[in-house]
């Protein structure tokens, strides 16, 4: 299914957009040989230091290219974030006559100047790739962002860090008892990947699309970003309690439906909500990564849940991840 | 335009009558201006009159949590609100007034229905205040009326083009 912005591509553009979408893979002969360079990019960015950061992202996308076999590609890494129309600016390739192609990737969050978490900047880095690769690989004259590239931006992620899938898979829907049941880790790794799978899931749509509601009474794609991005306010905030407290009561203002509709999601603009949703989940994530197992098992009493434990929220938010971005991958096919 | 420690001199009555009023006041300052000119900031830094109908809507639902709060826990940690971050992150300027005053109008009946059931026991509720140490329900209710004297004036000037 091509994106609605192909109608309003020229012909010679829709043959371009076709072709783009018909390739949904690429495969590396050899992953293996790039995994270390993915580890010390890994361990290069837990620095938080741009200089080797710089140094590991130009290996591993000088790794890619020699992999691939075609023409290599500059390399900046930027420290913060600058602001584009609709929130931060991640990536950005460009190709200028006579010169060598450029990739700039900014490691650090625009407000909080906070590192990047790793998974988000590989991603990142990947998709920038790929427009490269439509260019030097596929021989594209231009570069959308067509399914087919998202794709094949996400064959390329799963070579490279295999034990996503694994882990947990894409598109199965756990029960609340399955994310209860599976280990921290898991979880911690379901949230700290739902922004950029959300921001994979909307990118290239129209906002009418993803202003339109599937039902009278079910969320729009934007709307959907907006609650995720006040329910981790919400709930980070339930967690901060029961960490400072001895079982605080959890107490609601309101339901989703109220803040929905009070808050005028529907006039929301969907990159910036995703920002400050991505900018909330960073810091729910450095702080559950700073507890102790005491804390984990520390309780708050909510009036239908009854007694909940820090570990408890976790498995709650992991389930509430999965089931909005189903939510939205629907409510962009149209159906409630 | 009286100062908290003026209000918190008045009977509780007189301070709920000020809460009372709010909506209307609100609505009767904003009564026929554009939308460009609700949503037009006076300068760089300072909100405009939807931004401040925006902060009073959510503002009196961190007020009504707060109540809850306060009514089931003995001397509970309350954290502040990060007002600024709120205006960003919930889109302020994309609000509609009308609408976001209707939704305080809402808020503010529902914290009027919790206050007049109040005994005069649980008045004196309180909790502790990051800034301002023990608060009780009745302090609360003195900058509730302080805090919506100052931003009704907020918006009055905003509308003036004024910061």
């Amino acid at each position: 299914m091509a994106f609605a912005y192909y109608e309003r591509l020229s012909r010679a553009q829709q043959k371009i957009y076709r072709d783009s979408d018909g390739v949904t893979e690429l495969r590396l002969e050899r992953p293996a040989d790039l995994h270390p360079l993915v580890a010390a990019l890994e361990a290069a960015l837990g620095t938080e230091t741009r200089a080797a950061t710089q140094a590991a992202t130009e290996a591993l996308i000088h790794g890619l290219t020699e992999a691939l076999g075609i023409p290599r590609v500059a390399v900046e890494v930027l420290t913060a974030r600058p602001h584009a129309k609709w929130g931060e600016l991640h990536g950005l390739y460009t190709v200028t006559a006579g010169r060598r192609p450029k990739i700039q990737l900014w490691m650090r969050t625009a407000k909080h100047k906070r590192v990047v978490a790793f998974r988000t900047f590989l991603r990142t880095l990947l998709h920038e790739v790929g427009h490269h690769l439509d260019y030097t690989l596929l021989r594209l004259p231009d570069s959308f962002h067509t399914e087919g590239f998202y794709k094949r931006e996400s064959s390329l992620f799963y070579q490279l860090v295999p034990d996503q899938r694994r882990r947990s898979p894409v598109r199965a829907v756990k029960s609340m008892e399955e994310w209860a049941a599976a280990p921290v880790d898991e979880r911690l790794t379901r949230l700290e990947r739902t922004p950029s799978d959300l921001a994979r899931l909307v990118r290239g749509h129209p906002e009418a699309v993803l202003s339109r509601r599937p039902g009278p009474d079910a969320w729009a794609a934007k709307e959907v970003v907006c609650h995720l991005r006040d329910a981790e306010e919400h709930l980070s905030g339930w967690i901060r309690m029961i960490l400072a407290m001895d079982d605080p009561v959890l107490v609601q203002t309101g339901t989703a439906d109220r803040w929905a509709e009070e808050r005028q999601y529907a006039r929301h603009h969907i990159g910036a909500a995703w920002d400050a949703f991505g900018r909330r989940r960073d810091e729910t994530l450095e702080l559950l990564r700073g507890l102790d197992a005491t804390a984990w098992r520390r309780a708050g009493h909510h009036a239908h849940r009854g007694r909940v434990t820090v570990d408890d929220l976790v498995a709650l938010m992991a389930w509430h991840d999965e089931n909005h971005l189903d939510q939205v991958k629907r409510a962009l096919e149209g159906r409630a | 335009m009286p100062t908290m420690e003026e209000y918190a001199r008045q009977p509780i009555a007189e301070r709920v009558k000020r809460l009372e009023r709010t909506a209307d006041e609100l609505a009767a300052a904003i009564k026929g201006q554009s939308a460009t000119v609700l949503a037009k900031r006076p300068d760089e830094k300072n909100w405009a009159a939807v931004e401040v109908l925006c902060h009073l809507r959510d503002t009196e639902e961190g007020f009504g949590g707060r109540f809850q709060m306060l009514l089931v826990m003995d001397d509970p940690k309350l954290f502040g609100p990060d007002p600024d971050r709120w205006a960003v992150e919930r889109q302020y300027l994309r609000n509609d007034a009308g609408e976001s005053l209707a939704a305080f109008r809402k808020r503010r009946q529902d914290s009027l229905d919790t206050l007049r059931k109040l005994t005069p026991e649980q008045w004196k509720r309180g909790g502790i205040h990051p800034a301002r140490g023990r608060i009780t329900i009745e302090d609360f209710v003195t900058l509730m009326a302080w805090h919506d004297d100052n931003h009704l004036d907020q918006l009055k000037r905003a509308l003036e083009g004024k910061a």
